[in-house]
């Protein structure tokens, strides 16, 4: 016998309410009369000495209510299911990046994995089981079936993802198996308080904490520097309650660069610098030390690379044309940028050899670059249509940062519609119209990378310290503009669009390959999940990714668990003989038997109503 | 409130017509002569008589004395002011039921008779009387002879409130204590008493002297028994005695029996001792009682 929602006994008061009313209705009210002499000859009552009196309707009522009040407390009652009954049980597993930790010779998911091993053993023949996966996402990896040898192999198929393990991400694994008699969840932490709430499993969810506490050390992030000018950074971090010695090696396109030993304090985390670098290139930290996740124990940069290349920088405002100029400097100093007027450029005087080229309020397909920035285009480009314009926009969201805290509000928009070849990295609203439109977007067309900005620049938005979520989608759009074609880093978890031709083969970090169709664009899309370097190989050009994985709550292998939900009971262990019962509610019961009384009451009502009638009619 | 009523120009008007019916003190010989150096002090002329020594000289007829030089002296005759106490019931039973103004009523009915006995040049005043703190509180105006003063009444009038016990053996013990001329003592109670309480006091006045008349206030819901049907807890608001009783038609038969029982029981004790009765049965009636129950059963003429 249990009860999903105890709190709502607290309805169970109008019982007393009930009781009072009763009461007060059936004392005697005080009448003060001015003396008793005139009542001398009037008969007293015959009243009855009992408390509680034979009132049918009452005991009809307090029956109604307290049905209705527990009713709404959520009984049911735990009863061995029949024999021949078929059970349906899902087992939902943790992917995160914790559930890769190792424990001993075993990951934590390996223990999972025995778990539930061990419970498919003991369930009778004829229970049918599924397999849910969760992390980013939540993903059905086997529907239900009684077939345990497919479900094994389902379960042992998992592998954990260098990501982590989100609590939508649950809810939803929960909400998928919302049919099954039990839930069995598997997890390294207990899940938030109201989730079972949230994806009403209450009182079929049982929880297995899986793995114990553990030390780790993480590479947090890694910034390169500038080549031969400013130092660069390596921030590392140890996830333990005791002092931790953390070898660190750093290299540049291979070749060494730092090799040190740095002591970080319990629950601290620590900044190592080095260089200036000097030249550019692929930069890597890797933690020497062994430690039970290593997904975050690697981590990489690029450096550009130190060779000068040119800018070509085109706007009707000079402001604009400087403030680009200086941002550009900053994204990479070997640029040489040249600035012009639009209203005095000529094709003749484009730049040879130019790299880049920015064009504000101004669009000329004459200029040809390996990379090109439309901002405020005036114009349909390659890439996207002009639509209209608005007064004002407001940027909502962008790349790298989701949804921001506080929307920015911009000066003048261009409404584009964006081609499907290119990816959007940031998106707002129009002043006045709640539809999202495009503020920012990235993409590869044949002659190579193209990117455009929707809104204006002037009156030096790139400078002005309270938007600076403008200038980091610029800056952001500029360095991935000018980064090599064939090398990209990225977080896990994200998607990875590469250039390719026909068939690409994807090489995952584990050295799995898999293989993609590029589309009508030239491009392969996927998803970077596990931390390490995913080769592209196609007919064009090879290209590597680079996925850095680091989050704070999932690298915490002694993290301390939320309070333990009332919805999700820990499984006892060995208790497996318990486990075959099924919850039978019992609110129909209740709610029937409230329908019936309350339906005799009425009849009560009725009679006496008639009987009224027919007495004073 | 009702007592306001007694106060109104239209109402003092019809009152105006009326006289206090006064019989025992009536048959004092009227108009008889002051002999002695004492004058009567009215102010009608009465007689002549011969001047004995010591005769107040002011009362020498000086015409006569001119004319016929005999010293003759003129006598007046004597005022015949009757002392008029009306005795109202202020106790807590007075005051119930609500909606009846009983009280009201009662100093309503006392205010009116006081006027009509200053129109007759009487000496009139207001007593209310009650237990307060346990004993017997007696609440008197001034004796008031002339109806200009009559509005000095009101103020008692208004300012009174019902509380205690009735007990009319104890008023009646305090009025007597006040040793006063013989005069007319109007008892205003609803006499919800035991019978031998009343009839002690009324005998006790009437052996003073006084002639006394009684007048019998009850409420509209308490004389017709017109109470919510019911099961109520009913307490007596003088005595706090309960009772549990079941409230209904049967009910309000029998409280309109008893009720009339205990008039009747009143009435005749008032009859057999010669006592002015009168009934004054509801608030709503009060100018009829005034002007019709009052002058029929001879307690105003």
């Amino acid at each position: 016998m249990g009860l999903l929602a105890p709190f709502n006994l607290i309805y169970l008061a109008s019982l007393g309410a009930l009781v009072l009313i009763y009461l007060r209705a059936r004392s005697r009210p005080t009448l003060e009369v001015s003396s008793l002499i005139l009542f001398d000859e009037v008969a007293a009552p015959v009243a009855s000495a009992r408390l509680l009196r034979v009132d049918l309707m009452f005991w009809l009522e307090l029956v109604g209510l307290g049905a209705l009040s527990i009713a709404s407390a959520g009984p049911y009652l735990r009863m061995p299911a029949p024999a021949d009954h078929i059970r349906r049980h899902a087992l939902v597993f943790d992917l995160g990046a914790a559930m890769g930790a190792r424990d001993g010779n075993l990951t934590r998911l390996d223990l999972a994995r025995s778990d539930a091993f061990t419970m498919l053993a003991q369930a009778p023949p004829g229970d049918e089981f599924s397999v849910i996966g969760y992390a980013l996402e939540a993903r059905v990896v086997h529907g239900p079936s009684a077939n345990r040898d497919s479900i094994r192999a389902a379960a042992a198929a998992l592998k954990p993802l260098d990501t982590p393990g989100r609590a939508a991400a649950l809810s939803a694994a929960l909400m998928r198996a919302r049919d099954a008699d039990t839930i069995d969840l598997y997890a390294d932490r207990l899940p938030p308080q109201d989730l079972a709430a949230g994806a009403q499993v209450q009182g079929r969810l049982r929880f297995h904490r899986i793995g114990a506490r553990a030390d780790n050390l993480a590479i947090v992030s890694l910034d390169p520097g500038i080549v031969r000018s400013s130092r660069g950074s390596c921030v590392l971090r140890n996830f333990s309650r005791r002092p931790r010695l953390c070898g660190l090696e750093i290299e540049c396109a291979g070749a060494k660069v730092l090799r040190t030993a740095v002591m970080l304090d319990p629950d601290a985390q620590a900044v190592v610098p080095f260089g200036p670098l000097q030249s550019g290139g692929l930069v890597s930290a890797r933690i020497e030390n062994d430690d039970p996740l290593a997904a975050d124990n690697q981590r990489w940069a690029y450096a550009q690379i130190d060779a000068p290349e040119k800018v070509l920088v085109v706007s009707p405002d000079a402001g604009v044309r400087d403030d680009l100029a200086r941002v550009l400097l900053a994204v990479n100093q070997n640029f040489i940028v040249t600035a012009i007027d639009s209203s005095k450029f000529k094709p003749a005087d484009e730049p040879a050899d130019i790299s880049l080229a920015v064009m504000h309020d101004f669009y000329d397909s004459r200029i040809q670059a390996p990379s090109r920035l439309y901002i405020y285009p005036n114009s349909t480009g390659a890439g996207f249509g002009l639509q209209g314009a608005v007064a004002s926009a407001e940027l909502r969201d962008r790349a790298g940062a989701g949804d921001l805290s506080r929307p920015l509000q911009l000066g003048p928009a261009r409404v584009l519609s964006i081609a499907p070849w290119m990816d959007v990295h940031g998106s707002g609203i129009a002043a006045g119209d709640p539809a999202t439109i495009p503020l920012a977007a990235l993409g590869r067309d044949s002659a190579g990378m193209v990117g455009v900005i929707a809104f204006d620049l002037r009156g030096h938005l790139l400078l002005d310290p309270d938007r600076l979520d403008a200038l980091i989608l610029t800056v952001d759009l500029l360095k991935q503009l000018t980064a090599p074609e064939n090398l990209q880093i990225v977080e896990t978890g994200s998607y990875v669009t590469v250039p390719a031709a026909g068939v690409a083969t994807i090489v995952a970090p584990d050295g799995t390959r898999r293989t993609l169709s590029a589309d009508s664009n030239g491009r392969v899309r996927f998803r970077a999940e596990q931390a390490g370097r995913y080769g592209v190989e196609s007919e064009g050009p090879d290209a590597a990714v680079f996925a850095n994985y680091f989050d704070a709550a999932e690298s915490d292998l002694n993290a301390a668990s939320p309070a333990a939900p009332e919805t999700a009971r820990r499984a006892p262990p060995g208790a497996v003989a318990a486990r075959w019962t099924s919850p039978r509610p019992l609110e129909a019961i209740l709610l029937g038997l409230a329908l019936a009384v309350f339906l005799i009451e009425s009849a009560l009502i009725l009679r006496d109503a008639a009987g009224w009638r027919w007495r004073h009619a | 409130m009702l007592e306001a009523r007694a106060f109104e120009p239209d109402f003092l008007k019809r009152l105006d017509r009326l006289v206090l019916g006064i019989k025992r003190a009536r048959t004092q010989r009227a108009g008889r002569r002051t002999l002695g150096r004492v004058q009567g002090s009215g102010l009608e002329f009465e007689n002549f008589r011969d001047y004995t020594e010591g005769d107040d000289l002011r009362f020498l007829d000086w015409n006569t004395l001119a004319r016929h030089d005999q010293l003759v002296i003129r006598t007046f005759r004597p005022e015949r002011e009757i002392e008029v106490t009306t005795l109202i019931d202020t106790s807590a039973s007075m005051g119930l039921p609500a909606g009846d103004d009983k009280l009201g009523l009662a100093l309503a009915l006392g205010a009116a008779l006081t006027y009509v006995a200053m129109s007759d040049n009487h000496a009139a005043r207001l007593v209310g009387f009650g237990m307060r703190r346990g004993a017997m509180k007696l609440s008197a105006t001034d004796f008031h002879r002339r109806q200009e003063s009559y509005p000095g009444f009101k103020s008692f009038v208004t300012a009174m409130g019902c509380a205690g016990e009735t007990r009319l053996g104890a008023a009646a013990g305090e009025l007597l204590q006040e040793r006063r001329a013989r005069g007319v003592v109007i008892v205003i109670s609803d006499f919800l008493v035991s019978p031998l309480d009343y009839e002690e006091a009324l005998g006790r006045v009437l052996a003073a002297g006084h002639e006394v008349k009684a007048v019998h206030v009850m409420g509209e819901r308490e004389s017709s028994g017109s109470w919510p049907p019911g099961l109520y807890r009913l307490r007596d608001c003088e005595t706090g005695q309960v009772r549990d009783v079941a409230l209904g038609a049967q009910a309000a038969a029998a409280c309109r029996s008893r009720a009339a029982k205990l008039a009747a029981r009143l009435r005749d004790f008032c009859t057999a001792r010669r006592i002015s009765y009168t009934p004054a049965f509801g608030a709503a009636r009060f100018e009829e009682i005034v002007e019709r129950e009052f002058p029929r059963l001879g307690l105003v003429r």
